[in-house]
């Protein structure tokens, strides 16, 4: 009972602080509710107002199923096939050629910047 | 009891109970990836069944709402995380920076070279980062939402299904290194496929996904105020 009773803590933590990142927004911040949101969560847990065994289970549960919220905007692409349709190659490819220079990019520059590979010997410490 | 209320009910059960079933094929075989499982039988069901997407979505946006304070969530093990990141986190911002800037100017370049129009070409800049942002940048810029979003959503899908990979065949195998990439070219669907894998990456790629945000939303705001 206690178990459950803190894990409804936490996720109404996380919904109030969702919610006032929302409204920051609303009111003329031009970073979207959640961003917002996120800052002030790490902030408030940075500066000990939020305890980390408050939240941890609520959170670890979000972020584990996080996929389940992003099913029904998937399914959503089923109705978009007109629009898509139409510019089909030049989306398609400027996705693709998008997706892979960013992960090229970012990965070969954070492999340089962010420490050594982690199979190689000596990778520990090095952060 | 509202009657609008139970077919809502029904397809946030139908959503969770395929969602269920993907999980439990991903388990049998770890290449499958949960977000296609879970969306071809609700697709098909809905095809067949001729339920039109935006009565189905009534429900959905009780989902879909959540993705707001499962954002803010990233938050814990971002700080869980926090010490080891500490020491790295100017150097990843410069990373995210690097890998914004490209995929911003990458996709509409591309577009351009295709003889885009231009609202088109607007709509793939902001494609990288998570669909609340997406959507802003996308509208300051004057593209088109929807596509915008369709981009998002199937950059984010590439990303969980392709990125280790294309990130392994690249000889990049640093944790650090594959969290900022997969962060900061496929967000919130990337980071979540990287949660089931180490901490670590989930942990650098939820950083990455959120400056990329941040960074795309000033760069974008700059962007629209330089072509007014």
């Amino acid at each position: 009972m206690k178990t459950s009773l803190d894990f409804a803590l936490g996720v109404g933590i996380i919904v109030v602080i969702f919610l006032l990142g929302d409204f920051l927004h609303r009111i003329g911040v031009p970073v979207p509710g959640g961003v917002l949101g996120l800052l002030l969560f790490y902030a408030a847990l940075q500066l000990r107002i939020i305890r980390l065994e408050w939240v941890d289970r609520a959170a670890g549960f979000l972020l584990r199923h996080m996929v389940l919220l992003f099913i029904p905007l998937t399914v959503g692409l089923m109705d978009m096939g007109g629009v898509l349709s139409r510019q089909f190659g030049a989306i398609c490819l400027s996705l693709v050629v998008s997706f892979v220079a960013v992960l090229l990019v970012t990965g070969l520059l954070g492999q340089r910047l962010l420490g050594p590979p982690e199979d190689a010997p000596g990778a520990e410490g090095q952060l | 009891m509202n009657r609008s209320f139970i077919p809502a009910l029904l397809s946030v059960m139908a959503t969770t109970s395929c969602y269920a079933l993907a999980l439990q094929l991903h388990r049998k075989w770890r290449a499958f990836p949960p977000i296609v499982g879970a969306c071809i039988p609700i697709m098909a069901a809905l095809w067949l069944l001729r339920v039109p997407y935006a009565e189905y979505n009534r429900g959905g946006t009780l989902l879909t709402w959540w993705l707001g304070p499962a954002t803010v969530a990233l938050a814990v093990p971002m700080y869980r995380n926090g010490l080891a990141l500490r020491g790295m986190l100017p150097r990843l911002s410069l990373v995210v920076l690097a890998g914004s800037i490209t995929g911003m100017v990458s996709a509409g370049v591309t577009a351009w070279l295709l003889h885009a129009p231009l609202p088109v070409i607007m709509s793939t800049v902001p494609k990288s980062v998570t669909t609340p942002i997406a959507i802003e940048v996308s509208r300051q810029l004057r593209g088109i939402p929807q596509i915008t979003i369709a981009m998002v959503i199937l950059t984010g899908v590439l990303g969980a299904t392709c990125g280790t990979y294309f990130l392994k065949l690249a000889r990049i195998r640093n944790d650090r290194a594959i969290g900022a990439a997969i962060g900061t070219s496929s967000h919130g669907i990337g980071t979540a496929s990287l949660i089931r894998q180490s901490e670590l990456r989930a942990a650098v790629s939820s950083w990455a996904m959120a400056a990329a945000g941040v960074f795309t939303s000033i760069l974008g705001a700059s962007l629209s105020f330089l072509l007014r």
